[in-house]
């Protein structure tokens, strides 16, 4: 008898996160879904190393460079390639300037930034400027010049990046406001209230669009605050009603009793606990972050036009309907990701509700 | 009841308050005004001068304080009066008048046919549920619910404008009519507006579909695991009753509040889609007037599309007491 006892004491049985995630990984579908997402992370992540005119790595007088770092920020190219008037073309420059150099190159030899000139790589001829249909050279063509396979899977950096940046604002936001509303109540909880169903009055891609003409030089960044600080009211309120909840619990008391502040009760002891239904939304909040940059960008009013976004390229498409390629592989992206989101967001939710938990388990 | 409803409105007229006050803080600190946008403001020639700028500025309003100008347009408001367009000079009732036509021509049928084909489409795979039909049906609206609107327009632009130019099954790209009009005939003038309509009443409509759909089979399933059904069942009545008189019946309650709900964006359009269908609704209104700098009409369009929206949930609310007789409003 006390032997049991002390075995099952050493046995930690699961916690909530873990016995969630047990039954997420038998849904097939989000699993995929998942998978997909870890995909386009990964396509984000080494970008500039499937697709680029810079190399991955080289050896350049002597010394070792990665000029394929400048993808993620132009300030990150080193000086030494201004210093030796590269202007972005590496392959000759290296060659002509430095015979013993060598470069390890990006899969596709394409920019998004820039159409591919005439003999840039050896005898590759350049990219064409109009009516550049998918061939070997640009697998999905060209839009106005640029390769759009490049473009798309640099694009994936800006619509993951959007998705996770402003997802992430909004829930902070969201979750901080609807905690106070809830843990406090009385004449904070009214106003915050208030305040939330005005937020919610105005509809969101008005606000979006005002936002964002109201800013001089939008960049990629602003576009992803803005989109945070206009779609946190959902997981507000969603917040103040778990915590209107759990506030009354007994754990709750208890804390109180032995003298803890509110802030740390709120956001250490009861948080914990209304973090899954929040998870929802936030999930959901993500594709539809992806989504609303990618109206945006195809109105004309996103990322400024040297950022690849997938939107950008369906705004180009716009121009010349002929041109369908512009429009199919970056709707097809779009698509993919969102479902991908949205699979995610239903397998969390199944899983996470304790409702539907299987007593086995 | 009343006292509810007087308190809901004064809450209303405090956030429309609130909300017109907020934009028009937001339209004024834009970068640029609607005299630099102007096309012929910017022809090197022609430049005005100093002093007709000025008095273009008092005109326009903009050389009052942001608070100022926010009274000045409020009082006028009140008094039913909302300036005049600076893109189009004209009363903005009137730019507003002759584009909502337009938006309702795609708004209301969609909103039609989405209810028409949801109900069956909800009662089918409830009936159904679990069966290969039904799972290949959730499976489609599951993934139409996933394409965003904007990207379904430009696929069916590519297919029946690009891809079957020239066939039967051609339709225009975008615009309400055909170059040649004025010539056709009365019936040949319908028929070209259904032609144009045919394309964005789909992306308006597929979305709103698919998310009805889903909605009404989820509350059936609720509804059908009730006692009541069961008993249903056990007098002998057939499935098809059960399923249209004691179960979709109640499920009503959620659906109508739907319908307030949908309110403002019946009126409201859709910006993207109503831009890249070229398509002269309130939407695209919008939109250009956010270019344009058109500061009455911005200010017009965030006071109707606010009201609409306070109606729509207030619309809300009332059905639902009204088709719950358990909730009421005391």
């Amino acid at each position: 008898m006390k032997e049991t006892t002390a075995a099952s004491e050493n046995k930690k049985s699961p916690g909530f996160w873990r016995h969630a995630w047990l039954r997420f990984r038998r849904k097939k579908l989000s699993m995929c879904a998942l998978i997909v997402v870890l995909l386009l992370s990964l396509v984000a992540i080494f970008s500039p190393m499937i697709a680029g005119t810079r190399p991955i790595v080289c050896k350049y007088k002597g010394n070792l460079y990665f000029p394929c770092m400048a993808y993620f920020n132009a300030d990150w190219e080193n000086p030494i390639f201004q210093k030796d008037r590269f202007r972005k073309r590496y392959p000759k420059n290296l060659k002509e300037k430095d015979p013993d150099s060598w470069a390890v190159w990006p899969l596709i030899f394409q920019d998004p930034y820039r159409p591919v000139r005439n003999k840039e790589w050896e005898d590759r001829p350049g990219n064409p400027f109009n009516g550049g249909e998918p061939s070997s050279l640009n697998i999905f063509g060209t839009s106005k010049g640029k390769d759009v396979l490049a473009m798309m899977v640099h694009g994936t950096r800006i619509a993951l990046l959007v998705g996770f940046v402003s997802t992430g604002i909004a829930a902070t936001i969201g979750i901080f406001v609807g905690a106070v509303s809830g843990y406090f109540g009385g004449w904070v909880d009214i106003i915050i209230s208030r305040i939330i169903e005005l937020v919610m009055c105005i509809p969101s891609i008005v606000l979006i669009l005002a936002l964002m003409a109201v800013i001089e030089q939008p960049t990629i960044w602003h576009m992803m605050a803005i989109l945070g600080f206009t779609s946190w009211t959902g997981m507000a309120r969603l917040t103040r009603g778990e915590f209107l909840k759990l506030k009354e619990s007994e754990f709750v008391a208890a804390a109180r009793s032995i003298g803890v502040g509110p802030f740390r009760i709120m956001f250490r002891h009861i948080l914990p606990n209304a973090l899954a239904p929040v998870m929802v939304p936030i999930v959901f909040g993500i594709a539809a972050a992806i989504k609303v940059e990618a109206g945006l960008s195809l109105l004309g009013f996103g990322a400024p036009p040297p950022n690849p976004s997938w939107g950008t390229i369906l705004n180009a498409g716009m121009t010349n309907y002929t041109e369908w390629w512009q429009i199919v592989f970056p709707g097809i992206a779009i698509f993919i990701t969102i479902l991908a989101y949205n699979l995610i967001g239903e397998g969390l939710q199944e899983s996470t509700d304790p409702r539907l938990a299987d007593p086995k388990d | 009841m009343a006292g509810y409803l007087i308190r809901r409105i004064l809450l209303g007229l405090l956030t429309l308050l609130l909300i017109t006050m907020a934009i028009y803080a937001l339209i004024r600190y834009m970068p640029g005004n609607p005299l630099a946008t102007d096309a012929a403001m910017m022809n090197p020639e022609n430049m005005p001068s100093e002093e007709d700028i000025q008095r273009m500025r008092a005109a326009y309003g903009l050389d009052k304080s942001i608070p100022e100008a926010y009274a000045h347009w409020l009082t006028n408001m009140i008094k039913g009066d909302f300036g005049s367009s600076f893109a189009e000079k004209k009363p903005v009732l009137d730019v507003i008048g002759s584009r909502v036509t337009n938006t309702l021509l795609l708004t209301v049928p969609s909103l039609i046919l989405a209810y028409i084909l949801a109900i069956p489409i909800g009662l089918f795979s409830t009936a159904r549920s679990g069966k290969s039909d039904e799972r290949l049906v959730g499976v489609v609206l599951y993934m139409l619910y996933a394409i965003p609107s904007f990207i379904a327009a430009l696929f069916l632009q590519l297919l029946f404008a690009v891809k079957l130019e020239g066939t039967a099954f051609e339709l225009p790209l975008m615009g309400t009519k055909a170059d040649d009009y004025e010539a056709l005939t009365n019936s040949e003038k319908i028929w070209d507006l259904l032609e144009h309509m045919i394309l964005p009443v789909i992306s308006f409509t597929y979305v709103s579909l698919a998310y009805y759909s889903r909605f009404i089979k989820a509350n059936m399933e609720e509804v059908i695991r009730q006692d009541y059904i069961r008993t249903a069942k056990a007098k002998g009545l057939g499935p098809f009753r059960i399923m249209i008189h004691h179960a979709f019946r109640n499920t009503l309650i959620p659906f109508v509040t739907l319908l307030g709900l949908s309110l403002p964006a019946l009126l409201g359009g859709a910006i993207i889609l109503e831009q890249i269908f070229n398509w002269p609704g309130m939407g695209q209104l919008y939109f250009r007037s956010i270019l344009t700098r058109d500061y009455p009409v911005i200010m017009g369009l965030t006071f109707a599309l606010s009201v609409l929206t306070l109606l729509g949930q207030l619309l809300a609310d009332i059905l639902y007491a009204f088709v719950d007789p358990r909730i009421s409003y005391q």
